[in-house]
């Protein structure tokens, strides 16, 4: 792993073992994260997103299988883990999770837990990470609901997760996440429950203490509006592959592979007209069990080359600006 | 309070919605107080129409569509529904076995999907239920009702026998739409239903639910956060802020002049896709104190963060007026305001 690199993930290959055969939801991921720099991961619904991000944390579902490939974190001290090595409640495993790296999960009701109230299940996470007292706790997990702009974060302390809407669930969920300032911040669709005021606000947030601790971010959205404004990188997943990653502009402007530029058609436009149908991408996702021969994507592709597309595994392409793709399109 | 004049093509009217929740202190949990979730929420939707509701993150968009569908019962106010056959019946206060029958009609996809599918339940059986529930129990007729159902949505119908915890988040959302398709209700609440999904099939499920709309009529609430979405499916819009709809307007008008204040902030943050055009704007954040639905203030509740605030402001809560034009807002100087509408994309 190279020197400024503070995650690496590295031939990543993800399975479960089901009745009807194996699933193979994660096929050969790679991405690095350096100190300070937001990569966005954007693609399709099931394409392996979210377990890439688990994978980090060693919050595998416990049915998975790793079949290949290895996740390596640098601490500040500049120790190097091997994450997947490491059992899943290892003591390293356990100082990472929470205080080097937080991580905001998709859905808030699987990580917060129903019986304790946010302000105790804050403070937990304080105790396992800090030297604060009980008093420090409280001040701290109040200063951080005030962070995310929930409103009397002194009686949100008390509430419990039922009591909350959906993007207040959400937002307790962040400052859980942030309450240690973690080197690295896993984000998996932190914002998708708040109105987009708030959401301008978090992500202020998430850029002031990038910029302030130097904090990596891996920022996994649907939303392109929030990926254009946060990411430095973004990684486009389909079908447990990243087909394409390349710096923010180029996969706006000057996207290589052809799944990236149908997904860009595919964002419902501000654009004051009525009642067109929103482009969609042809064909259904296929089957995870029977997974296409060559590229991944052939069966809905607009520009699949009969032949070579259907038979052969494209490789990774290089361009400039580190930009790559997976694509046949570009290969000599 | 506001008095709204409801339309005879309406298939849903509200009217003084209220919806509090009482606020529990001590170990003898007597009464403080209550959070005021949903407070004086007046509207109606009309057959065939989609309403899209929007608004601040705990304003009370989720509880309203949980009220409307009487998964609460309502603290205040009225709710009342035509059935296919052109009755109203008047939700407030009907019984749940009342309800039962009336919930053919009326459906909700949920916000939190986890959260509101069985962990111990089959694809199939998770889709299928509500047809059981009406007492259809052949199976292989539940097994064809739902290989539809799935393919509808864009899941695969061969994996009917799995259960949710094998699926994406996105996967989830769609589990939860079949279900709300299964009964072909004429109304369905969907909150924040394509929120989850990628681009290119919250795209598909966009259309879908618009084929339904234009084949059968069907009429939506629709909550979300995403406002090129609303812009894109509704034809009106209603605003939430603290517990009550601060803005009702068409579409179109609605995006090119907002008339409340907030809705002037929310235009301003919509993210835009495109990263020079986003780090080109300025982004003014509304700032000050977020209204806590618990301890409301006597004036306008968004006046700590609205830079037009005057004193009256402060003292006095704004009632949900019509204008002139045929939109409602809830705001003293609305009148005298020329607020900023959306930046289109190119
Ligand atoms: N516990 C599990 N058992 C079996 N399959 C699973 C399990 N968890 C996930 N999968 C499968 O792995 C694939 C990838 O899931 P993942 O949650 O990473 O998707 P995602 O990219 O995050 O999608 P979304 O955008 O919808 O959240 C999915 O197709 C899903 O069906
Ligand atoms: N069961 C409950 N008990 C007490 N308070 C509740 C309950 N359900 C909701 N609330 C409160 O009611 C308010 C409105 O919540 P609601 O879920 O309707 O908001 P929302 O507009 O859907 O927000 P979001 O966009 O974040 O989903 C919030 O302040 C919430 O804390
Ligand atoms: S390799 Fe062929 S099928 Fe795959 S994306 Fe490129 S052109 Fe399309
Ligand atoms: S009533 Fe006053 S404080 Fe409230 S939105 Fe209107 S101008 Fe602003
Ligand atoms: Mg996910
Ligand atoms: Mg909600």
């Amino acid at each position: 792993m190279q020197d400024e690199t503070i995650l690496e993930i590295k031939d990543l290959n993800i399975c479960f073992e089901m009745r009807e055969g194996t699933v193979n939801a994660v096929n050969g991921v790679n991405f690095s994260v350096k100190p300070g720099e937001v990569l966005g991961i954007v693609g399709e619904s099931g394409s392996g997103k979210s377990l890439s991000a688990r994978s980090i944390m060693n919050l595998l579902p416990r049915n998975a299988t790793v079949t290949n490939g290895s996740v390596k974190f640098r601490k500040t001290d500049g120790e190097v883990i091997d994450i997947l090595a490491e059992k899943r409640e290892s003591r390293k495993m356990r100082e990472l999770r929470g205080g080097h790296v937080g991580m905001i999960f998709q859905e808030p009701m699987t990580a917060l837990s129903p019986v304790h109230s946010i302000g105790k299940q804050i403070m937990t996470t304080l105790s396992l990470h800090t030297d604060l007292s009980k008093k420090a706790q409280v001040e701290r997990a109040a200063d951080l609901l005030a962070m995310v702009q929930m409103p009397k974060p002194m009686e949100m302390l008390k509430k419990y997760p039922h009591q909350l809407s959906g993007g207040m669930r959400q937002r307790a969920m962040i400052a859980m996440a942030l309450s240690c300032n973690p080197s690295l911040l896993l984000a998996d669709e932190p914002t998708t429950a708040l109105d987009v005021t708030t959401e301008a606000q978090i992500l202020d947030l998430i850029m002031s203490l990038q910029d302030e601790l130097n904090m990596a971010v891996i920022f996994i959205t649907h939303n392109f509006g929030v990926v254009a404004e946060i990411a430095d990188r973004v990684s486009v997943m389909y079908l447990g592959n990243a087909v394409e990653t390349a710096a923010v502009d180029d996969i706006f402007y000057n996207p290589k592979h052809p799944y990236t530029r149908a997904l860009l058609q595919s964002i419902p436009r501000l654009d004051g007209q009525k009642r067109h149908r929103l482009q969609t991408i042809e064909g259904m996702v296929p089957d995870p069990f029977n997974l296409p021969t060559g590229c991944v994507f052939h069966t809905r592709c607009a520009e699949k080359m009969a032949g070579k597309c259907t038979s052969q595994i494209p490789e990774l392409t290089h361009f400039e600006n580190d930009q790559m793709a997976r694509c046949h399109l570009h290969q000599a | 309070m506001t008095t709204i004049h409801i339309p005879d093509d309406a298939l849903i009217s509200v009217e003084k919605l209220q919806m509090h929740f009482p606020i529990k202190k001590g170990f003898l949990g007597r009464e403080q107080g209550a959070v005021k979730a949903v407070d004086d929420v007046s509207f109606y939707i009309r057959k065939g129409e989609t309403l899209g509701i929007v608004g601040e993150s705990g304003s009370g968009k989720s509880t309203t569509a949980r009220a409307l569908l009487r998964a609460y019962e309502p603290t205040g106010g009225s709710i009342r529904f035509k059935d296919p056959d052109g009755a109203w019946h008047d939700l407030t206060h009907k019984s749940e076995a009342e309800m039962r029958k009336l919930r053919q009609h009326m459906q909700m996809i949920f916000q939190d999907p986890y959260a509101s599918l069985n962990p111990r339940m089959t694809l199939l059986q998770l889709v299928s239920e509500p047809l059981v529930n009406i007492g259809v129990t052949n199976k292989s007729e539940l097994e064809d009702r739902v290989a539809d159902l799935l393919s509808k949505v864009g899941l695969r119908p061969e994996n009917m026998s799995r259960y949710p915890h094998a699926f994406s988040g996105g996967q989830r959302q769609r589990i939860g739409i079949a279900r709300a398709l299964a009964l072909n209700p004429t109304f369905i609440a969907a909150d924040e239903s394509v929120s989850a999904l990628d681009v290119s099939i919250a795209a598909q499920t966009i259309n879908l639910l618009q084929d339904l709309q234009e084949q059968m009529g069907l009429t939506y609430l629709f909550i979300t956060h995403d406002l090129s979405m609303v812009e894109h499916i509704s034809d009106r819009i209603g605003v939430m802020y603290a517990g009550r709809l601060v803005e009702v307007a068409d579409t179109a008008s609605f995006f090119e002049q907002p008339l409340h204040p907030y809705s002037e902030a929310l235009l301003a943050a919509i993210p835009i896709p495109d990263p020079k055009r986003a780090r080109a704007k300025k982004r003014g954040l509304v700032k000050g104190e977020v209204a806590d639905p618990a301890n409301l203030p006597a004036g306008c509740a968004f006046a700590s963060r609205c830079p037009h605030a005057s004193e009256l402001c402060h003292m006095s809560n704004p009632e949900l007026t019509e204008t002139a034009g045929g939109r409602f807002v809830r705001c003293h100087h609305s009148a005298d305001l020329k607020l900023q509408g959306a930046n289109y994309d190119q």
